[in-house]
């Protein structure tokens, strides 16, 4: 049974080609002259260098990490470039002033750019290693006030929402990476849903890098105001490279009273190839503050890239009864290592938080499950369940979990489960009996598994999960 | 920073150094144990909350507490040590204050051995030199180390093969001196097939400040099955670190409980080696009040394929007190069909009181049933008011619920009369508390 698993596993990356753009690379390096570099690039105005010139300081008197549970070489931030960009004009007014070859590019990716093409009712902003190139459905979002735009647009035109929001929730020396990234951030996604209103269309944002021995550090920025709700997809890919890119993102996120946020990620970055030669560090801190009474912050993600994938996207829960929710599905195959989850601060009465993490792991690679639920003094009435499993598939696999509560409320309910299982024989003889074969045994057994993280995804992302997942696992099952 | 190294790092030396090591053995042997420890010692520092093992159990009142060589001159009485006598017990070994006390104890030195190991160190050299020691890890634990530094006697069994011990026996260790500190150890050595229950007991005639930092080793061999029954019941203001080795061969049966109500801070790890085909069960209940710490660690390691392990741990905390609790299950490469199920709940009784839960799994093999879950919350308002429908007061109703989330630990004791009188203890505890 397990040969025929591992050729269920074993499929190569599609997403691994490198496109000819001509782009332009800064040299490699990082001092204080590359960040004011990017930000001359970038015509940034003074608050947002001194913002960086703070965060570099911040950084530089900082060590690196060395708690998590994944191991490699020491990174050299001297050997990388910190900006990268198509080499083009100023800002184009229409998708069809785009490079062609950018356009195949995203067309082969399956992001289509030109709205008439574009996916009925999506909102797409298209990164492109360091720049935001493309964002579709501006016009219509500005109709009802709401603002979708790159990162860099949003300093020009609104700088003082920018202001308002940057860093409020991450600090810039919350930590090692969102230093460095607050540092030297390129672009990203910016959106502002104004009081009230409810987002006519999920917004989304595709990340590509293209550049070997380039880092991307992309920030995205999501303000909800009171009772306003939007739905929020990202999507990466990344060329398969021998090296290691170095991917930090920070992304922040801020919800008033009764707003909504969901936020969807499918993280499908160039995982190394089967030796683990290659591959993303994917080093992301991902907060979202509900601050708000009755807001609600809801992290959806499928990891199945990365070399390294690190990151717990996690909500501060200040607002009175509000609500904050982690679904997660977490794919290793090879030699990859993902040592993620989240964290789940409780400081608002009657606070609620959910978490459900399902990790597989197969091949030699290593799936952590880290994850910290607090419930301060303050937080009467605070509720959390948190349940995460894990499936093994190979002798050679490891699954962790690590979950730290901290209770500081006797009213508080808190409630941990874990399990560890496998795809078992009489699962497989069943479907045998039934006539399905081992692969479609597999992609059903794990689609059921990772069910009650699938409900929470979009439907587009769902379809796109469901089909990554078994197209990752081919190979492994026998 | 470097400051507050060296004081941590002196506060050890101070302990080192603060009384006199015990004198040269006619063994070698123990002798390189004591001064390897004693080097051990010297590389290490009090842990700080900064270390992940020491997270949230703060022991810097520990190392503002002087402390004085303990005086030998042990006069107490049998009329003294009546209270913790345990009436089934019929071999005993009493340590005042770290130090045998023949007179209270009734020792075996037969074919099964239950004595101090001092009397038994030329007799059984061998076998001693393999086991002391080498279970209980001092590379990195500032505290086995210390205690292994001043290795001078400890509680000794030896269980020959197929031996059956019907009646428990018990190892009581007595604290009567204010700011001293003792080195308690224990070594049971279970030969295959044998069978036995073994009760660990620390407890106190004065309430002042001391320090009991223990280390226990059991190892048992094929087959073996042990009981090993821990109750922590140290003075209000004690300070107690106790460190548990047991090693697990192939089939053997290891079934500990631990009930922690004592000391003002009290840390206890428990480390369990499973071999092939073994089972293990560790249960702990840790009830404490006021400004009271209990910080339980437990490392349950399925080294090999097919063990079993089972682990239920509840806390009942009150006042301002604060309950810690890290459970790591490993499962290494290799260790096919392994089956662990671990539990953890926790009862906050009071707004003051807190908790830090840890459950953690690390598994490196695909074959296996691991499952773990913790609850953390406070007493079911519907079952107090299903309580109260029947005619119970209200304070009755959650007296007698916290009592009965206790004495689901206290009923695995399987020595009787030790069974009801810790749940008298929880019964009087919680309705105290409330």
């Amino acid at each position: 049974m397990s040969a025929a698993l591992q050729n269920i596993i074993n499929q190569p990356y599609k997403h691994g080609f490198v496109s000819d753009i001509e782009s332009d690379v800064a040299a490699k390096g990082l001092d204080e002259s590359t960040i004011r570099m990017i930000s001359a690039k970038r015509n940034e105005p003074e608050w947002l260098l001194d913002f960086r010139l703070q965060s570099y300081a911040a950084w530089l008197k900082m060590t690196e990490p060395t708690w998590q549970n994944a191991h490699h070489p020491k990174i050299d931030f001297q050997a990388i470039s910190y900006y990268s960009a198509p080499k083009q004009k100023p800002k184009l007014k229409s998708m069809d002033e785009v490079d062609p070859e950018l356009l195949r590019t995203f067309e082969k990716l399956g992001v289509p750019l030109h709205e008439r093409m574009a996916m009925a009712g999506v909102a797409v902003d298209v990164i492109f290693d360091s720049v935001s190139v493309a964002t579709t459905y501006k016009e219509k979002l500005a109709e009802v006030g709401v603002i979708f735009c790159s990162f860099s647009e949003a300093v020009k035109d609104h700088p003082e929402l920018v202001k308002k929001y940057l860093g409020t929730v991450i600090p810039t020396s919350d930590n090692y990476y969102a230093a460095l990234n607050s540092a030297v951030f390129t672009d990203g996604s910016f959106c502002f849903i104004p009081k009230g209103v409810k987002c006519p269309m999920d917004l989304s944002t595709y990340f590509r890098i293209n550049t070997e021995e380039s880092g991307q550090f992309e920030r995205t920025l999501i303000v909800a105001e009171e009772g306003a709700s939007v739905s929020y997809l990202e999507g990466c890919t990344a060329p398969a490279f021998s090296s290691n890119q170095l991917h930090a993102a920070v992304v922040e996120l801020v919800a008033l009273d009764n707003a909504d946020i969901k936020y969807s990620t499918v993280q499908n970055w160039y995982a190394g190839d089967e030796n683990g030669v290659g591959g993303v560090y994917n080093f992301v801190t991902k907060r979202g503050l509900a601050q708000g009474v009755n807001s609600r912050i809801s992290w959806t993600q499928v990891e199945t890239g990365s070399a390294i994938t690190w990151k717990y996207p996690s909500v501060v829960l200040l607002g009175d009864n509000a609500v904050g929710e982690f679904y997660s599905v977490a794919l290793t195959n090879h030699y990859q290592q993902a040592d993620t989850g989240t964290k789940m601060i409780h400081i608002g009465k009657n606070t609620r938080s959910t978490i459900v993490s399902k990790g597989i792991s197969a091949g030699k690679s290593n799936n952590s499950y880290r994850g910290l639920v607090k419930i301060a003094p303050s937080a009467s009435g605070a509720r959390n369940y948190s349940q995460c499993d894990s499936m093994l598939i190979g002798q050679e696999s490891g699954a962790h979990t690590f979950p730290y509560i901290n209770v500081r409320n006797n009213t508080a309910k808190v409630e941990h489960e874990a399990s560890t299982s496998k795809i078992g024989e009489d699962q497989m003889f069943y479907f045998a009996q039934r006539g399905i074969d081992a692969e479609a045994a597999v992609s059903m057994i794990i689609n059921g598994f990772c069910k009650d993280v699938f409900q929470q995804l979009p439907l587009e992302f769902a379809v796109e999960a469901t089909n990554l997942l078994s197209f990752k696992l081919e190979g492994s099952v026998g | 920073m470097s400051e507050a190294t060296l004081s941590s790092s002196s506060y050890l030396q101070s302990l080192l150094n603060g009384q006199a090591r015990p004198a040269a053995s006619t063994q070698v042997w123990l002798n390189q144990l004591r001064s390897s420890a004693v080097e051990t010692v010297s590389e290490l520092t009090v842990p700080t909350t900064r270390d992940e093992e020491w997270r949230f159990t703060d022991i810097s009142l520990l190392t503002k507490v002087s402390l004085q060589p303990a005086l030998v001159s042990n006069n107490l009485t049998a009329a003294d040590i009546k209270p913790f006598l345990i009436k089934e017990a019929t071999t005993r070994l009493v340590f005042v204050d770290g130090v045998y006390a023949p007179n209270l104890s009734t020792a075996a030195k037969k074919e099964i051995v239950v004595s101090n190991l001092y009397s038994e160190l030329a007799k059984n050299s061998a076998v001693l030199q393999q086991h002391l020691g080498s279970h209980a890890e001092i590379k990195g634990n500032a505290f086995t180390a210390l205690n292994t530094a001043f290795l001078h006697d400890a509680a000794l069994i030896m269980l020959p093969r197929n031996a059956t011990l019907k009646a428990p026996v018990h190892l009581l260790f007595i604290a009567s001196q204010k700011e001293v500190v003792s080195y308690p150890r224990t070594l049971v050595l279970a030969d295959n097939g044998c069978e036995a229950t073994i009760v660990e007991d620390y407890v106190s005639l004065q309430d002042e400040a001391y320090f009991t930092n223990a280390v226990s080793e059991f190892v048992l061999a094929d087959n073996a099955r042990l009981h090993h029954i821990r109750v922590q019941r140290e003075g209000a203001k004690a300070f107690h670190i106790a460190n548990c080795s047991a090693i697990l061969s192939r089939s053997s049966n290891y079934q500990s409980v631990n009930v922690a109500m004592g000391a003002r801070i009290s840390r206890y790890n428990l480390n369990i080696r499973m071999a092939e085909g073994a089972e293990c069960s560790a249960d702990g209940l840790a009830l404490i009040k006021n400004r009271q710490l209990a910080d339980t660690h437990t490392f349950i390691d399925h080294a090999q394929a097919h063990g079993i392990s089972r682990q239920l741990h509840k806390c009942i905390v009150g006042g301002a007190a604060h309950a810690v609790f890290n459970g790591k299950i490993m499962v290494r490469h290799g260790s096919q069909k392994t089956d662990s199920q671990q539990s953890n709940h926790t009862l906050l009784l009071t707004d003051k009181a807190h908790v830090d839960t840890k459950p953690q799994l690390e598994i490196f093999a695909d074959d296996v049933k691991c499952t773990h879950g913790a609850t953390i919350g406070q007493l079911d308002n519907e079952e107090v008011f299903y309580l109260q429908s029947r005619g119970l007061s209200e304070t009755l109703a959650r007296n007698m619920l916290t009592y009965a989330f206790g004495a689901e630990i206290i009923e695995r004791i399987n020595v009787n009369s030790l069974k009801h009188s810790l749940e008298q203890t929880v019964l009087e505890q919680t309705s105290t508390q409330l």
